[in-house]
């Protein structure tokens, strides 16, 4: 590898080395709070932009997977498994959902495919809801600490872990002949299975490992809150969330969602003080500018102007 | 002279689409070493034929064999995988990736590494002189370069047959004949057999060692090409009946 090639990493190690360094300026439990969301939806925007920037896949349907990661520290932890084999569990169950929901839902193309991803999270909520026995219904469920002492700092740091092996996982995937297919897959289908591409099996594994992250971050999020309703963890805005932080920062771009999560968990909190219950409102003018002005995302249109400076 | 073998067979082939028959009883071969060209006129079933022998759409009749095996029910990434390479005639080409990363995913086929992909790459664009812009994004680039990145990508799959959809059309003639040129040294990529739809009879007449007319999804002729567009029925699917008496 060229040393030209080492800049990006080692900026971003560097970045990330700065930011678990962060709880020793920041001491408030709110503000890690805030902090810990913008690198829990980092997250996610990585997890959901291998399959809906890398591979084209406009998923809508992610709140599944992080609702099943969320649900199953509690579950598999109240029939005896300990923490971390319920974390792992999560996982596991989460993939072998995407597995059942891709299998069904990459049938379909486009905005097809978005509805249906749509439609399996919400049987998931309403199953949610019902099923009290299990998940303790609209009553809710207690959560399992993850973090007996200092929690507002760990899960912060946790939350970046996880950001940045997202992240790794993304360049690995990205720089290898998997995400050069998954990208085919985005721009031409036909074109893809002509070069001897199996485009199903492709998008279908991008999917899974989307949905293990996204898991992992569900249960993150569910240990924080200490307890839990489908409301809330299996929420159509978690699988909105996780798509427009990687729009706004430029879907189908390494660093895209992170830059994305920054900016609108940023944007989001300041609004939320500054004009209370009309931030809604302009949370959502804000998407709508965003997506007519810069369709490429921020991190996508910066790129494509530099691009074009330095080939002149 | 060693008996050819057939790399391709089709035989008694149809496809309807509702009461359209796009491809009707049609049979044919592609030999080793062999270019066939499949003429006709516009909707006379090429591309459709195309599609059924690659796998993109299944035969309502009929068997279609590539080197001894039958391809019923195979999907089109495995077809890609036997050695069976195709263009596109409306380009498909991966339009946000540049040239070179177009080819490569056709040399993904070979190899896992990025590197050896990337060099394949390089090689096959040398090839078909499109190094200048190899590091283009495919968006925006002329149709003649995109009907020539059609090529590379299949070339770069390293295919033993290679079917080539209109690959030459709406160039212009000098274009034409200089790619058809590239195209006879096909064989040095280990490329055994062409198969290619075309319109442009100047360039099927140079490069052909035998062509088959289709007309209505109808197989009305096979032969060497000086002798085939002789051929009275030929000349009235082109032209009309009116001229067959004049020429004929």
């Amino acid at each position: 590898m060229t040393s030209r090639n080492r800049i990006p990493t080692i900026l971003a190690v560097g970045g990330f080395g700065l930011c678990l360094l962060v709880p020793l300026v920041v001491h408030q439990d709110y503000e890690l709070n805030v902090l810990f969301r913008i690198a829990l939806f980092a997250a996610l925007g990585l997890a959901w932009n291998l399959v809906g920037g890398y591979a084209g896949q406009l998923s809508l349907g992610n709140a599944a997977f992080f609702g099943i990661g969320a649900y199953s520290l509690p579950v598999f932890h109240r029939l005896g498994a300990p923490i971390v084999v319920a974390l792992v569990l999560g996982m596991v169950t989460a993939v072998a959902a995407a597995l059942v929901i891709g299998r069904v839902a990459f049938r379909l193309r486009g905005p097809y495919f978005a509805l249906a991803t749509i439609a399996f999270a919400e049987v998931l909520r309403l199953s949610a809801k019902n099923l009290d026995k299990i998940t303790g219904g609209d009553v809710g469920i207690q959560v399992p600490a993850l973090f007996a002492s200092d929690p507002s700092r760990w899960f912060y740091w946790s939350a970046v872990a996880l950001t940045a092996a997202a992240l790794a996982t993304t360049v690995l995937i990205v720089r290898s002949r998997f995400g050069y297919a998954l990208q085919a897959v985005r721009e031409d289908e036909d074109t893809t299975l002509a070069c001897g591409i199996d485009a199903a099996r492709t998008k279908l594994l991008a999917f899974l490992i989307s949905a293990a992250f996204t898991a992992l971050g569900g249960a993150l999020y569910a240990s924080l809150f200490f307890y839990i309703v489908p409301d809330q963890v299996l929420a159509i805005e978690i699988s909105e969330k996780s798509a427009i932080v990687a729009m706004l920062g430029g879907a189908g771009t390494m660093v895209g969602p992170i830059v994305g999560a920054v900016l609108l968990e940023t944007a989001q909190e300041l609004f939320k003080n500054w004009f209370q219950e009309a931030h809604q409102l302009i949370y959502g003018v804000l998407l709508v500018v965003v997506v007519l002005f810069l369709p490429d995302g921020i991190v996508g249109s910066v790129t494509a102007r530099w691009r074009k400076r330095s080939a002149r | 002279m060693t008996k050819m073998t057939a790399i391709l067979k089709v035989e008694h082939v149809s496809k309807r689409f509702g009461g359209l028959r796009a491809v009707n009883d049609v049979s044919f071969s592609v030999q080793d070493g062999e270019m066939l060209f499949i003429v006709g006129p516009n909707g006379a079933g090429k591309t459709t034929l195309f599609n059924l022998i690659t796998g993109f759409q299944q035969p309502d009749q009929g068997v279609i064999e590539f080197a001894g095996r039958p391809l019923a029910g195979t999907p089109p990434h495995r077809v890609a995988r036997l050695g069976i390479g195709r263009t596109f005639q409306i380009v498909k080409p991966l339009r946000n990736l540049t040239v070179r990363e177009n080819v490569m995913l056709g040399a993904f086929l070979h190899t896992r590494k990025v590197a050896e992909a990337a060099d394949r790459a390089r090689e096959v664009l040398e090839f078909l002189q499109m190094q200048a812009v190899s590091e283009q994004p495919a968006n925006g680039l002329p149709l003649p370069t995109l009907k020539r990145l059609e090529i590379a990508r299949a070339l770069a799959t390293r295919p033993k047959l290679i079917l080539l959809d209109e690959v030459v059309a709406g160039l212009p003639t000098s274009e034409a004949l200089a790619l058809a040129a590239l195209l006879q040294r096909l064989p040095e990529w280990g490329v055994t057999a062409v198969a290619g739809v075309e319109h442009v009879m100047q360039v099927v007449m140079k490069v052909a060692h035998r062509v088959v007319v289709l007309d209505h999804g109808a197989l009305i002729a096979e032969g060497a090409p000086a002798d085939v567009v002789r051929r009275p029925e030929v000349i009235e699917a082109y032209l009309g009946a009116k001229y067959k008496q004049v020429t004929g």
